[in-house]
């Protein structure tokens, strides 16, 4: 084993060591912020492991997307969010908690079995390109051309959709409605709410 | 590769219906924002169904091309993908003649509930031509994530804030099993993302144990998609809170969706295991056509009765899935095609109903026969469709059904659709009977209120004329179903993986005696793939 390798094996050692750590700090905190916190963490010992599998644009990417948005926009929901709320805790919890834990457990021993049993294929390009971010434009404008394109209809969606559902409403056409007698509800369903079953 | 040698191979002309369509959404999105809401809404919808008659028309030019893959492989453009995509570029445009009036008296904006709605059928549209793992996944996440907004379209509605929460929350999970279900068969393949590569690779492999778990995590995703028990869990609470037009289409648009991606996945990337996923789809279909037919009688609210028939029609298309012919498959997008405007037709008419009365309990429908005929009629015609009445096109839809599944030796599989169609057939009827028997004495407050029928505010001309095409087209496509049978034959018969799928199997040559009113191109058809 050369140095390099050990550097490596310490390396994943250490992250895969702060990955399962921080995962297991996401589920366990009961203070919601620590958990937003660690989830951060589980996405930068990731990043960590990107790099060392050469992907380093993709780690990148992990650390700007993961790290600098989605974690951050997590945070801002809990703060505004902010509500304290007493829940009085479920009769028989354990119950739910065994069980979840039991399908968990099963579902790690069967991939864990999985991952043993087979025979992983190696890829076919063994060596390092020079610059991944070339080859990953190289990709997006061949053979990935359509998934790529087809991306920025769906953020084009999802932006539309998201100003849909923030914005505050105008209401047009509320005089044409020919419900019954009474106008109809402004964006809600037109059809009544069912009574409650008593 | 230089620019002109890469266009070259391209073949970009393959997307042209998509290509329409993602041009009307542009036209639709930036007409309404430059002219305003009010003005807009007059002409808005009409350029979409121009742009959804287009790409329709554009399709059918496509269908005597010699199929070729398109974008280095993405996309396939066979006769398969064309009957598909027409499907959900139909069924989005007859969502939209009934949503106009929906949406416009719900004071909201159907500009912006269009392209929606449009990016939400291209998504479904090229995930029925997407032959590689990254296309399958960006287009079906389109698909889902303008679902997902179109359901919470009612935001001021708990109903429809619920609905669209359950289904973001369910749906996000199981697109994380189907990713990771096709990231194990991307490590399996050694690193191929085309199906037909990922085939070959398996083909070499003993990877027994990890196929099968990643062919279970697919199966997972799949189902999810076509609301097949036990993945149906959100389907009546999504239904029941979801603005109207929008379940018509998730229930027809997305369900074809779902079904195109499991005839394409599992055939074509699933070979080696075979008996495996036709075993779990079978439990699927059998769970599906119990549950959801059974649970339907219970039922008080009509669009919670139509989201549970919806999961027990979709049992009934999976019989065509399983038995795994040609005639099978064939079967299954005919019993679609028929499926489309039956159940377009009742979405119709249901909202019409709450359109002027503003309810979806059955009871409230009783006596409707009295004030308004054409709207009994139309929905008495859809719903005995729907259940299988013999002259309707549902009737022939089902014959086919069962008739190639008989063929193909799935006899429990077919009696267990004959007796779930009966019990179907119960609950579809009572909803008539409500309508048309009661007694004018019987009838309900607000059908006695009723108010008097007016075909002029804006919209309502597009639901009418979405009315009387679904209703014509459930009446006479079941006698007039012969170019259709021959329509659907042609598109199996041309796809080279299900003829793979189910070489092993040789159904049994007999010609089908007790089913005279089958068309002759379909029964050579299957006598061939017999011998």
């Amino acid at each position: 084993m050369t140095l390099a390798d050990g550097v490596q094996l310490v390396s994943t050692l250490i992250l895969a060591a702060m990955v399962i750590g921080a995962a297991l700090g996401v589920v366990l905190f009961d203070n919601i912020v620590y958990s937003a916190f660690t989830l951060g963490g589980v996405f930068i010992s990731i990043a960590g492991l990107y790099i060392l599998m050469n992907a380093d644009f993709v780690s990148a990417a992990q650390v700007l997307i993961y790290v600098g948005a989605v974690n951050v926009l997590i945070l801002f929901a809990i703060m505004l969010v902010n509500k304290q709320e007493v829940y009085s805790p479920v009769p028989r919890r354990w119950i739910r908690k065994l069980s979840a834990a039991l399908v968990s457990a099963g579902l790690f021993g069967l991939l864990t079995v999985m991952l043993l049993q087979t025979e992983w294929l190696p890829n076919a390009a063994q060596t390092a390109p020079d610059s991944t971010v070339i080859l990953i434009g190289e990709h997006f404008f061949s053979d990935y051309l359509l998934p790529f394109e087809l991306a920025s209809i769906l953020l084009l969606m999802a932006l539309v959709g998201a100003v849909v559902i923030a914005r505050r409403e105008s209401i047009v056409g509320e005089d044409t409605a020919i419900v019954g007698e009474q106008p109809a509800p402004v964006l809600e369903l037109p059809e009544r709410p069912r009574e409650p079953v008593a | 590769m230089d620019v002109a040698n890469l266009a070259s191979q391209l073949n970009a002309g393959a997307i042209l219906p998509e290509g329409a369509v993602i041009l009307t959404l542009m036209v639709v999105l930036i007409g309404e924002l430059a002219l305003g809401r009010a003005s807009a809404a007059r002409w808005t919808p009409y350029v979409a169904i121009a742009g959804l008659l287009l790409s329709v028309g554009l399709l059918c030019l496509q269908w005597d091309l010699t199929p070729t893959l398109s974008f280095l492989g993405s996309f396939n453009a066979d006769k398969l993908s064309i009957v598909l995509r027409s499907i959900i570029a139909l069924s989005t445009l007859v969502t939209i003649l009934m949503s106009i009036r929906y949406v416009e008296q719900a004071g909201s904006s159907i500009g912006e509930f269009m392209t929606i709605l449009l990016s939400a059928t291209v998504g479904g549209m090229f995930l029925c031509g997407a032959e590689e793992l990254t296309m399958i996944f960006v287009s079906l996440e389109t698909l889902s994530i303008a679902s997902y907004l179109l359901t919470g379209y009612m935001k001021r509605d708990p109903r429809s804030n619920e609905a669209a929460l359950k289904y973001l929350l369910i749906g996000a999970a199981s697109s994380a099993v189907f990713l990771y279900g096709l990231s194990l068969l991307y490590g399996l393949s050694g690193g191929e993302t085309h199906l037909s590569a990922i085939a070959n690779a398996l083909a070499q492999g003993t990877n027994h144990l990890g196929l099968l778990i990643a062919l279970v995590f697919v199966i997972a995703g799949i189902s999810f998609k076509i609301a097949a028990v036990p993945f149906h869990q959100w389907t009546p609470d999504v239904y029941e809170g979801a603005p109207t037009p929008v379940v018509a289409f998730l229930s027809v648009g997305s369900k074809a969706a779902g079904f195109a991606l499991a005839i394409r996945l599992l055939t074509q990337a699933f070979p080696a295991v075979v008996e495996q996923w036709q075993f779990i789809f079978t439990a699927l279909a059998i769970l599906s056509m119990v549950l959801g037919n059974v649970v339907a009688i219970a039922q008080t609210s009509m669009k919670r009765m139509l989201a549970y028939s919806s999961i027990g029609q979709a049992g009934f298309v999976m019989i065509g899935f399983v038995i795994g012919t040609e005639a099978g498959y064939a079967s299954m997008i005919f019993y679609l095609l028929i499926y489309l405007f039956m159940n377009l037709g009742a979405f119709t008419c249901i909202i019409l109903f709450a359109l002027r009365t503003g309810t979806d309990q059955i009871s409230e429908y009783a006596g409707l026969y009295q004030k308004d005929p054409l709207l009994t009629l139309a929905l008495s015609l859809c719903l005995l469709s729907l259940g299988g009445i013999p002259p309707l096109a549902g009737f022939f839809g089902k014959i086919y059904l069962f008739w190639a599944g008989w063929q193909a030796g799935a006899y429990g599989l077919v009696i267990l659709g004959l007796v779930t169609s009966v019990i179907s057939i119960y609950y579809y009827i009572r909803v008539v009977k409500m309508m048309v028997v009661k007694e004018p004495q019987e009838m309900s407050d607000v059908v006695l209120n009723y108010p008097a029928i007016n075909w002029t505010p804006l919209g309502m001309r597009p639901l009418q004329v979405g009315l009387f095409v679904t209703l014509i087209a459930t009446s006479i496509a079941g006698i007039l179903s012969n170019p259709l049978f021959t329509l659907v034959n042609n598109a199996v018969v041309e796809v080279p993986h299900l003829q793979t799928a189910n070489a092993a199997k040789t159904p049994m040559a007999i010609l089908p005696t007790t089913t005279p009113e089958l068309p002759a191109p379909l029964v050579s058809n299957s006598d061939s793939t017999a011998l």
